[in-house]
Parts: structure tokens; sequence; C-alpha cells
């Protein structure tokens, strides 16, 4: 599996609305989904990314951004730290209940397992 | 049950008024996050890792159907259809829209319920015994007490902005089910050498980074002196308590550094002072909170069923689930919220309204919460034994384990928490699943388990606790065993190097087989056979043993 280095960050904050935890998309949007990150790597960037945060929270629009250290592996975006994969995957626990969660599940594409899409098969 | 009064009401409609107010100023952009956060927090809405959370308070885990279909109403209209129940006999939604908040408050109104104090450095949720009034081994219902201490606690001017945030638990037995002495003040009420009701009183009881069991300040406490004597430990800890640092802000610290001694002169002085004053109770006052939690009008009844259909799973959970009860003729049931790879403390839309409709008619519209996640039916008839089975099983709630090894304390963990260093959940789960078929021969076993320090799952008073950790970015967990949160409370010793997120279930399957092959017998029980044998077995079984 080809890793890049690390040091490539992206921008979260839970929406102020709703609470929901949003990453910053390359159009310049706060987006529910991981995938659709803009990413910093270079320290300017990431720079920019957390003075979008700091106005974006003086506008009301979100609350506690943060920067995330990623890898970006094959193409996708993988937080570094379990944390950060939980919040953006969603609570593992919601994948398979009555089943459990297998420690390995928050390493699934997070694009498979949203736990809106789960929500909403469920339904 | 309690019923508000006109004050009660006007005052909890009034704080919805106020904090839909500040929902508008804060979603309009006119008070910052900064200035919003404690005004939330006060109203029980914490910003988690996925959403804003709702932690709702249960009085000492005390609700009637109606409250428990309002509750079924909001998880189905505002949430995501299901609610937790926490180790605080709390209820948490963990997906509700802040602009909804005040809507949710509204209806909470509706049936006396409130978040009031279920965050922040004030004096929180009142817990007390989950067989309280229906059990025979209590000397009397500690809930008219529960009752009169969150009254004298609401909004308390002096006591609002404590160093830290500060729990009451009341007990009214030998029996300890509420782990009263884990808390800021336990309180046990008895009878006192002159044959009057009153309290032995303990304090510096609690969990976290720092776990003390309580130290008992005074053995005789008359009922009648029950707040003047909380004002004085209060004003005491609110003096010297240390704000320099979060960590050393609790009661327990406070003590632990002055030594329980010194803080018992103190207290008692200020008692001294106080004490005749407006805060003695009158026994009117006494008897006209009672009366709210008079029992119900049980009928006499044969002390034993007298047919019980011929059912193996009904007869096993009667064994488990059920507890005697004083009135002859009828039992206390415990609704197990832990299905076998279940979450724990989660219950459906439709399991709250089942519940609410249960005990609606099989137990004097009477459900209790339990800090180990757990409902409960407290006035079931003998006779009605077999139709609130069935009816619970229907609904998906008759798993008899209560006590069990799968009857497991998770707090909501990484999946949902902020604070958290690990999930909980499926760890929890795991285990659940993995010693489920062994775990009558297991016989009770309390597992218990934290996502983090704070310890919300009770890891340190755990048969077996587990605490989760994090290590260079990913899940760890550490094992502790030999705790309790019952009259015999001990605080568990950490096993040695942690685990990862498999290696953790199968560690505990290591312990329970070690024990099985250990213990003198069937009727010894782990914690006992802990006590027998020390850690060397187990730690063997765990870091040596191939
Ligand atoms: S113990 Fe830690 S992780 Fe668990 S609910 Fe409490 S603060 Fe959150």
């Amino acid at each position: 599996m080809s890793k890049r280095a690390t040091g490539s960050s992206i921008l979260t904050a839970n929406r102020l609305s709703d609470g929901r935890a949003v990453f910053l998309d390359f159009e310049g949007a706060w987006n529910e989904s991981i995938d659709v990150a803009l990413v910093a790597r270079a320290s300017q960037e990431i720079a920019e990314l957390e003075a979008r945060g700091a106005f974006d929270a003086a506008q009301n629009l979100v609350v506690e951004p943060y920067l995330v250290e990623v890898r970006e592996t094959e193409g996708r975006l993988m937080p570094v730290r379990q944390r950060e994969r939980v919040r953006a995957g969603g609570p593992s626990v919601l994948d398979d209940v009555p089943g459990y969660a297998a420690p390995e599940t928050a390493r699934v594409p997070l694009a498979e397992r949203r736990t809106d899409r789960v929500l909403e098969e469920a339904a | 049950m309690y019923r508000y009064d006109e004050f009660d009401a006007a005052f909890v409609r009034q704080r919805v008024a106020q904090f839909r107010d500040q929902v508008e100023r804060r979603t309009s952009g006119e008070l910052t996050e900064d200035e919003f956060r404690p005004l939330r927090l006060m109203n029980g809405v914490y910003l988690q890792l996925h959403a804003y959370m709702l932690r709702i308070a249960i009085p000492y885990g005390t609700l009637s159907s109606r409250q428990m279909r309002k509750l079924a109403h909001i998880a189905r209209t505002y949430d995501r259809g299901t609610g937790h129940f926490t180790t605080r006999q709390n209820l948490q939604f963990n997906w509700p829209k802040l602009t909804e908040i005040p809507d949710i408050l509204d209806e909470l109104a509706e049936v006396e319920m409130h978040a009031i104090q279920t965050s922040g450095n004030c004096i929180r949720n009142v817990t007390a015994d989950h067989f309280a009034g229906a059990t025979g081994d209590e000397v009397a219902d500690p809930r008219p007490y529960a009752e009169i201490i969150r009254q004298w606690s609401s909004l308390h001017p002096e006591f609002s902005f404590l160093p830290r945030k500060f729990k009451v638990a009341v007990i009214a037995s030998e029996h300890d089910r509420a782990a009263m002495q884990l808390h800021d003040i336990g309180l046990h009420l008895k009878r006192l050498q002159d044959g009057r009701l009153g309290f032995a009183v303990y304090v510096g009881g609690g969990m976290g980074r720092t776990p003390f069991v309580a130290k008992k300040i005074r053995d005789e406490l008359p009922e009648e002196d029950l707040l003047s004597y909380l004002e004085a430990i209060l004003r005491v800890y609110n003096l010297q308590g240390r704000r320099d640092n979060k960590f050393k802000a609790r009661i327990k610290i406070l003590i632990h550094e002055a030594g329980i001694e010194a803080i018992r002169a103190e207290v008692e002085e200020e008692w001294q002072r106080i004490r005749g004053g407006a805060l003695k109770l009158p026994a009117e006052e006494i008897a006209r909170i009672a009366a709210y939690f008079k029992p119900p009008g049980f009928e006499t009844r044969p002390a034993k069923a007298a047919l019980r259909p011929a059912d193996r799973a009904f007869d096993r959970w009667v064994t488990r689930n059920t507890h005697v009860h004083k009135q002859p003729g009828y039992a206390i049931v415990t609704v197990s919220l832990k299905p076998i790879g279940g979450v724990p403390g989660d219950a459906s839309a439709a399991q709250m309204d089942a519940v609410a409709d249960i005990a609606e008619r099989y137990s004097f519209d009477e459900v209790r919460v339990t800090h180990e996640q757990n409902l409960v039916l407290p006035h079931v008839s003998l006779g009605d034994l077999w139709e609130v089975y069935r009816a619970l099983k229907e609904a998906d709630l008759a798993e008899s384990n209560a006590g069990l090894a799968t009857d497991i304390i998770a707090c909501p963990g990484l999946d949902y928490c902020a604070l958290a260093n690990a999930r909980s959940i499926p760890i929890a789960q795991r285990i659940s699943e993995r010693l489920a078929p062994r775990q009558d021969e297991i016989g009770d076993l309390k597992i218990k388990i934290s996502g983090c320090i704070n310890a919300c799952g009770h890891h340190h008073v755990g048969h077996i606790g587990i605490l989760g950790v994090e290590k260079r970015g990913e899940e760890h967990y550490q094992l502790l065993l030999g705790g309790s949160g019952a009259e015999d409370a001990a605080i568990g010793n950490i096993t040695g190097p942690g685990f990862g997120p498999d290696g953790i279930v199968d560690a505990v399957e290591k312990v329970v087989d070690r024990y099985l092959e250990l213990r003198s017998g069937p009727d010894e029980p782990f914690l006992a056979a802990y006590g027998r044998l020390g850690a060397a077995p187990f730690k063997e079984a765990l870091y040596v043993a191939a």
C-alpha cells in the first residue's frame, strides 16, 4: 500500500445549527463527507485553512474548527488518528447493530460506511 | 411520584423560554460561541464528536409511563429513534439539532422534565437506589430525601459555580445499588441509635483520573438536619476546593489533601452555626414530600406465583431478572438493556413505548432507570410475570442477564464522545458475544468500560474494568481487576501493560477462564475468588501463560 509522508491536513469543524461534523471542501463549502475535503500540504496552505476556519467560526457558520492530519492512501483520505477516523466515518456501532463493529471497521473506505446511508437503508 | 407545583412548572417554562432566546441569539450571531457555551451547558447541551448531545435529568431514576412515552416521542421526532440511558440515571440523545432543542425542552416541560444542571460545575441530578420504595431491605424510601435535595440544589445561588461538578447519591439499604461511596456525597438513610431516621454521610468519593472511595464524615445525622449539613459541606468545599487546576478541583482531592479530620472539623463548625436556621427540615415538610412517594395500592396476593408456565427461558428470566419485593405477591423486574452484542443502555423509541405500556398496565405506572444502564419495573404482581415477560420479549427486552457477564456498563466512548480516547461500545459488544454462551456458568460478574480516564463507564469499580487510552493515535485498553461499586466498594488495580482492541477481548476471556479454573466452586463469585487468590494468577494467565 503506497503511503505519502504525513503532514497533509484538512479542516474540520461542527456546523453551528445542527452540530454535525463537517469538512471544508474544495469548493470552499462545509461538507459532511471527508472524501471531498480540501487537502493542505504546504505550510502556507495550512495557514490559509486555519484562517478560513477562524473566519467561518466568526461568521457563525461553524464552531470549533481545527486541522486534522491525514494520509493520502490510494487516492483516499485517511485521518492519522483513530479519533478522527471515527469522527469522519460516523459511529461504528450504527453500522452493524445488533452485531458488533470490528476495530477494522474504521479502516474500510469511509464512503462505504457513512452513517446517513446506513440509516437510510435501515429506514 | 413527585408532581411539580406551580413554582416548579413556572420555573422550568421560564428557563426554556430563556434558552430559546439564547439559541436564537447564537444562531443570529449576537452571541459568540464563547458566550453561548456556558449557557448551553447549563441546559444539558454538549457538542460531541458528530453532533450536539442533549442530556436529560431523570431525578433519582424515576419515570412515569407518560414521561417515558414523551422520551420515545422525542427520540422519534428529533433524534434518530434511539435514546441512551447513562450511568447517572440520565438519558442522552445523540443527534438533536441545536435549533430544535428549545422545542424538545418545551416537550419535556409538558411532562415535568428538564435538562437543567445535567452539566456544569453545580450539583448534578441526585441519584438513588433504583429499587427504592420496592425492596424489602430498605429502612424507608430514600427518594423523598433525594427530591428534597433536588429542590434545595436547583439553581442554588451559592452553589451554581462550584470548583467542579458535584454528585450526590442516596440509598436506604445495606446493599448499595447506587455506587453511593463513589459520589462527592453519599447518603445512607438508616435508623439512628435513638430509633429515629437519619443518615450516615460519606464524602469525597469519585472516579475519574484520581479515584477514591468516599470517607464517612458523620455516622449519625438526624433527617431534619440533612440540608444544613449538606450546605455546610458544600460551603467548605466551595471556599477551599481548588480552582487553579481542573484535575484537582473535586472535593475528593480536598479531602485527600487536607485529611478527613480537618474537613470534618470545619464542616461541623459551619454546621453548628447554621443548623438551627432556615434549612432545618420540619417533619411536616418531609411528610409532605414523602406523600408523593407513598406506596401504590398493592393488593394482597399469594406470596408465590400459583402458575408458572413450563418454559425454561421464562424460568431463567424470573431467576435472573426479578428481585424480592417488600410486598408479598409482588416482584421487582429488571428490564435488561443489554441484548447480546447490542449497545449497552440504548433503547429504541418503540422499546421505550413498550416499556411505558407495560409499566402502565403491570407496574403502577412506574419505571426506574438504573446506574447500570438497565430499566426496572418496580412493582409487578407475581401473577403478571408471565404476561410481562411475553410483552418484553415481544419488544426484544427480555434478555435474562441481569448481573451477569453480558450485563456490561459501557460509556458512549469514541463512537460519540468528544473527550474519548477509545471506543467502549464495540468492545462491550464483542465481550458480550464472547462470554454469552458461558454467562450462567460464570455467574455474577460486573464488567465496566470507559473510553477515557473520566470514567463515566465506572471502570475503576468493575470486577473487571477496562479503560480506553490512546497510544500513538490508536485505541488501546488497560485492564483492571478487583473493583466494586457496591457496599464493599473498592478501586480495581491495573493488571499491567495494556492491550489492543482485539487483545482486550481475549484478555478478559483469559481472566474469566482462570477464575473458572481456580474458584473453590460455583458459589465463590469472581470478586471473592480475586480477593482470596490475589492478582498473581490472573497476571500469569494474561502475560506469562502461552
Ligand atoms: S468516560 Fe470519557 S469517553 Fe466515556 S463518556 Fe465519559 S468522557 Fe466520554
